[in-house]
């Protein structure tokens, strides 16, 4: 009785996340892109979707951009027919929030090659996919099935010299997917700065 | 906001111009590598310290950083055959920022490291020691990536200990291992660990840190309780995570003190007694809140049936349905009930809130820890008990005289005020989960937390005052009132005899006989008060004026050490606290000497001393061969017996040494039965 009332209350102070589970199909998305035009999930079925979140302050982040690891991962991904959308979940005065125009700004000076830059100030995206922290890198199949969720690769560092030698998780995951196979590391950890949600 | 942004992506922009990302000028974090000796000896250890010094406002990640966040790593450049061991970390602080909880430290702590020097290194050799070290330092709102190179000389010398005192500090802030083996059970969604821990092993705000990624969900509460030595702990598992083979984590147990354990699938106990926890450091919200609020307002609810507080409302609702008084007075009667419960209510969260800003870490059963209070609800819980069984006639709670007589209103409230007094003793159990949370909340919105849980407690009487059909479906009066008066004495006894058991284990059994006897002086006072009503005598309260007095001068002499914190009381076997100068004493002396090392939260320890140390045959066996016995008692971490342990080759305990005269200690087995002891001295 005591045990069932903890629980009560358990189950009430957890906000409701609708977590997203590798196999099961993937949380919808509907956000506007750097131009203001509306992108759903539900545009690409059919096509592999790569979702990344984004904060051009986090160092992690830059770890990835400044050397181009992310950029040639993006274009990789691309060229073998996948959708890449860069997903930016920081609230309003938060580090990293951007507008559409510092958005389009931040891919060209990077010259960044997502398929689009979706801005999702309130978070709701983020609290959709539960994404935890930037970077973090989801894949859906063409049947909107999550197939991927986790880090850009296993070397949990700050530290640039740290990606020549690590496991390129978004790119693994591709790759055997194409060859028909299933996912190897379906869930790993991603790693970097918290997403800085409002609140 | 847009200042901001371009100091950021001018940031940005030299870091890519600068291709060296890193540099920083003054880091957020300072990092410092100490060693306990500069001479260290060759062929043994030195533990070194990397010391952190967050800037204010910035805080460090313990090993696993929780939903974000990396692990601080060090690149050693050592000597040849110089060993650095893993960096070992302190017991961390929660921080749930927006959702996400970070394991961080926020002020001053150390990485202990265990570096061993070869043997053969001839005194005086230098041994440069060489490191970069890289960690994360972060605010609530940005994040820094930090490195530096460390170094410190030392020389092999003599290996004597120069900075014993700081390096005590630090190694008391390390968890420490608990001897026993957790297990844990996953369902989809939900996950349950068991702890062995003794029942009688007190712990404060308790939180399961999780070393084990993808095991628990970082963010979610965890719901702690007890069940027997058992301590159970239940939260959410991550989503599409896998279950793991095993679970390491800490377990903390007070304020920057930890167990380091491993969790194997097994079978899990229910949960018991829920202990007031899992209360976040920051964030909350308006959820939590509003379930803190539930929470309180369904304990409340459920405190109406607890032994110690039905039998008020029960005769208060029997002394409404006899006056058959008017809408309106019962109305009245039901309201003044309801303040009285909700003022007593907001008024110990006051007093709680006092003590938490006070700064001590005081749960809802605050009061249950010191011995004085005890003693009074004692005191108050068998004078209701023998009201009840018919003693002598109160007039609050019978209503039978002149307080109703002057207007229910008073009496009702004074009624209200002592449920939710004596109800206090009961809210442990119910209310761990809303009260852990009304510590943390802001002041305003604990105190809402305490309103809610009074108003759950009056909710009964409410009813009955506001709606007459409710009241007309009580059974009528009649005689068998008074049976069923005398009936409902029964719990409030055994509500009494519980205090006196609580009583004992905070006083001890002298405490507990003061307390009982003073009870006994209570019920004499109460028995003559009673006679003199009965003969209808004026003034008939004026024996009790003796009783109180006693009752006060106990409430001073009352011993206030908690009795059940001495290790084993010395008793049978007439033990005595280990150091490693009486240990030397006593060998000196050519007596043997029994070493053994116990905690209060080693379950294995506990059960050894009761099946196989503290008997009869093994004291026999002992006194008959003038054997000594030292006890260390390692529950606090005493830095003093932690390096013992360490000398003897162990990271925690049990330990049971046995030094017969003029011969090398010999170490017994970790699960001892009498036999074993008696062996010794044959």
């Amino acid at each position: 009785m005591r045990h069932l009332i903890a629980l009560a209350a358990l189950t009430l102070a957890t906000p409701a996340l609708a977590a997203p589970e590798v196999g099961r199909p993937a949380p919808p998305l509907a956000l506007t892109d750097a131009t203001g035009k509306p992108v759903r999930l539900a545009d690409y079925r059919g096509r592999t979707v790569v979702l990344e979140w984004n904060n051009p302050g986090c160092p992690f982040v830059q770890k990835h951009y400044a050397g181009g690891n992310m950029q040639r991962t993006q274009a990789t991904a691309r060229k073998g027919g996948a959708v890449w959308l860069t997903i930016n979940s920081g609230a309003p005065g938060k580090q990293g929030h951007m507008t559409g125009a510092q958005a389009a700004a931040f891919v060209a000076q990077e010259k960044a090659q997502p398929t689009a830059y979706l801005l999702d100030p309130q978070g709701i995206a983020g609290r959709a996919y539960a994404a935890r922290a930037t970077p973090q890198l989801f894949v859906v199949d063409g049947r909107g099935t999550l197939v991927y969720m986790g880090g850009i690769d296993d070397k949990p560092t700050s530290d640039p010299a740290d990606i020549a030698t690590a496991r390129n998780h978004v790119l693994a995951a591709l790759a055997e997917m194409r060859a028909g196979k299933p996912v190897s590391q379906p869930v790993t950890r991603p790693y970097g700065c918290a997403v800085k949600y409002a609140g | 906001m847009l200042t901001r942004l371009s100091c950021l992506l001018a940031l940005f922009a030299s870091l890519l111009v600068g291709g060296v990302a890193f540099a920083q000028p003054a880091p957020h974090i300072t990092a410092t590598l100490v060693a306990e000796s500069s001479r260290p000896a060759a062929g043994r250890a030195v533990t070194l310290a990397l010391a952190m010094r967050p800037a204010k406002g910035w805080h460090g990640y313990w090993q696993n950083p929780g939903d974000s966040g990396v692990e601080t790593t060090v690149a050693w450049t050592l000597p040849p055959g110089v060993k650095a061991g893993p960096l070992q970390y302190p017991v961390p602080h929660r921080l749930l920022i927006a959702g996400l909880m970070n394991y961080v430290y926020e002020a001053d702590y150390a990485h202990l490291i265990r570096v061993e020097i070869p043997a053969g290194l001839a005194p005086g050799t230098p041994l440069p020691i060489r490191g970069n070290a890289r960690w994360l330092a972060c605010t609530e709102e940005i994040c820094v990536p930090e490195q530096a190179a460390i170094a410190i000389d030392l020389t092999v010398g003599d290996g004597v200990a120069d900075k014993t005192a700081t390096f005590d500090r630090w190694r008391a802030a390390l968890p420490r291992p608990l001897g026993d083996t957790a297990s844990f059970a996953a369902t989809p969604g939900a996950v349950r660990l068991a702890v062995p821990l003794p029942a009688a092993m007190a712990v404060a705000d308790p939180y399961f840190f999780p070393l084990t990624d993808g095991a628990i969900d970082y963010a979610a509460p965890q719901a702690v309780s007890r069940n027997g030595d058992m301590l159970v702990i239940e939260t959410k598992a991550p989503p599409g995570g896998t279950t793991p083979s095993a679970i390491e984590g800490v377990l903390k147990i007070g304020e920057g003190s930890g167990l380091l354990l491993t969790a194997k699938p097994g079978t899990v106990p229910a949960a018991g007694t829920p202990v007031a926890a899992a209360a976040e450091g920051a964030g909350g919200g308006g959820v939590t809140l509003l379930a803190a609020l539930g929470g309180a307002l369904l304990g409340g609810l459920l405190l109406n049936i607890m032994p110690c507080v039905f039998p008020i409302l029960s005769l208060k609702a029997l002394s409404l349905a006899r006056s058959g008084e008017s809408e309106r007075t019962a109305r009245i009667e039901a309201l003044a009930y309801a303040g009285g419960v909700i003022l007593v209510c907001v008024a110990l969260g006051g007093l709680l809130l006092a003590l938490r800003a006070g700064g001590a870490s005081a749960g809802w059963a605050f009061q249950l820890q010191d011995p004085r209070v005890i003693l009074v609800l004692l005191l108050l819980v068998a004078g209701i008990a023998l009201n009840l069984a018919g003693l002598f006639e109160l007039p609050a709670i019978t209503g039978g005289d002149s307080l109703v007589a002057k207007g229910g209103a008073g009496g009702a409230f004074w009624t209200g005020a002592l449920a939710a007094f004596v109800a206090t003793p009961c809210t442990g159990p119910f209310m761990g989960a809303a009260l852990g949370a009304a510590l943390v909340l802001p002041a305003a919105a604990a105190i809402l937390v305490f309103a809610g849980l009074g108003l759950g407690l009056a909710l009964p009487f409410l009813l009955l005052g506001f709606v007459p059909a409710l009241r007309r479906r009580l059974p009528r009066p009649g005689a068998w009132m008074d049976r069923f008066r005398r009936i409902l004495s029964l719990p409030m006894f055994a509500t009494a005899l519980g205090l006196a058991w609580i009583l004992g284990r905070l006083a001890g059994v002298d405490g507990m006989t003061l307390g009982l006897g003073a009870a006994l002086l209570l019920a004499v006072a109460l028995w003559w008060v009673g006679l003199r009503q009965a003969r209808g005598r004026s003034g008939s309260w004026w024996p009790l004026a003796p009783a109180a007095a006693a009752a006060i001068a106990l409430v001073a002499v009352i011993p206030r050490a908690p009795a059940v914190a001495q290790p084993a009381e010395g008793g049978l076997l007439a033990a005595e606290p280990f150091s490693e100068a009486r240990l030397a004493a006593l060998q000196a002396t050519g007596r043997p000497v029994f070493v053994y090392f116990t905690a209060d939260w080693c379950l294995t320890c506990k059960v050894n001393e009761k099946a196989a140390i503290e008997r009869a045959e093994v004291a026999d066996a002992f006194r008959h061969r003038n054997v000594a016995v030292l006890i260390g008692d390692w529950t606090r971490g005493d830095a003093a017996i932690g390096r013992f342990l360490s000398g003897q080759g162990r990271s925690g305990v049990p330990l049971y040494l046995f030094y017969a005269p003029g011969k090398p200690a010999v170490t017994l087995p970790q699960v001892l039965t009498p036999g074993t002891l008696t062996a010794l001295t044959a």
